[in-house]
């Protein structure tokens, strides 16, 4: 983006002086957010896992392990891939209301996963 | 997330494409089909269409935030299961299931922030496109509350598991 840069000044609301939109570091913060947020996940399927092989639940630590990873990575790729769309000239930041929902679906499913495993163990 | 809230009489949308096409697709492949093929989807579509016509565009900055908060919140609803887990997996009592009553609250509790950092989002996502004031959490106290509860029983627990000896 031409108009970020600690050297540019910013108004109140985020507008440049020249008028553009300038969303300074914010679009950076919350794509490492998206990534800290995959990497969470990822622990969480390894936790899992481990707790499902311990409980002798082979089947559902296989499943779950490859299911959270694919979680873990659409949930990076989702976080790169709306850095770059928001780092385009002129592009509004839309929210991510589906992305979310998406995640807040995910982590309720890795919840009743974990109250299983832990059940059985 | 009460569906009836949605309002819209705070200002007129700014979307181009207020006519329920979906917006301009940059080229194919590109983030901005990428998004209208999210937008496709038609789980919260819907939904997703009527949060953009509710008030005005927000400066991108109250948005960034406000998704790095759900983020910050969702991640910790994550620590919290995992915590449980590794209560189930790692705590050694000598009774039988003691570790459930640790381990089970602890996941749970993530759960209901999990659940409770999206309605949240969308409630601030959607007063501040109405240019009104973004309502205080209760998840904080529920949070702190929940871990004192859990913490205070984890150190009974280890003192009847001790005397049951």
């Amino acid at each position: 983006m031409s108009t970020r840069g600690p050297g540019a000044s910013i108004g109140a609301t985020g507008t440049h002086e020249s008028g553009h939109r300038h969303p300074t570091l914010a679009p950076d913060r919350t794509a490492l957010a998206w990534t800290r947020s995959a990497l969470n996940i990822a622990g969480s399927g390894i936790l899992i896992a481990r707790a499902a092989f311990t409980a002798d639940l082979d089947a559902l630590g296989v499943a779950s392990a490859i299911a959270i990873a694919l979680v873990a990575l659409l949930t990076w790729r989702h976080g790169q891939t709306i850095y770059a769309d928001r780092g385009l000239e002129g592009a509004l930041a839309h929210h991510q209301l589906v992305a979310l929902r998406w995640l807040t679906a995910a982590t309720l499913l890795i919840g009743v996963v974990a109250i299983v495993v832990t059940v059985a163990i | 997330m009460s569906d009836s809230s949605f309002e819209t009489e705070a200002g007129p949308s700014q979307e181009p494409d207020a006519a329920g096409e979906p917006e301009a697709e940059l080229a194919d492949g590109s983030p901005g089909s990428r998004r209208a093929l999210l937008r496709r989807l038609p789980w919260g579509a819907w939904h997703e269409r009527r949060l953009e016509q509710t008030g005005s565009d927000l400066d991108p900055r109250f948005t960034f935030a406000n998704e790095r908060t759900f983020l910050a919140w969702n991640r910790t609803a994550l620590a919290l299961i995992a915590a449980g887990l590794a209560a189930a997996q790692f705590l050694k009592f000598n009774l039988h299931g003691l570790r459930l009553i640790i381990a089970v609250p602890l996941i749970v509790l993530g759960a209901v922030l999990a659940l409770a950092s999206y309605s949240h989002w969308e409630d601030s996502e959607r007063a501040m496109r109405l240019r009104q004031p973004v309502r205080y959490s209760w998840m904080p106290r529920v949070l702190s509350g929940g871990i004192i509860l859990i913490a205070f029983l984890g150190g009974i627990l280890a003192i009847i598991d001790r005397l049951a000896q």
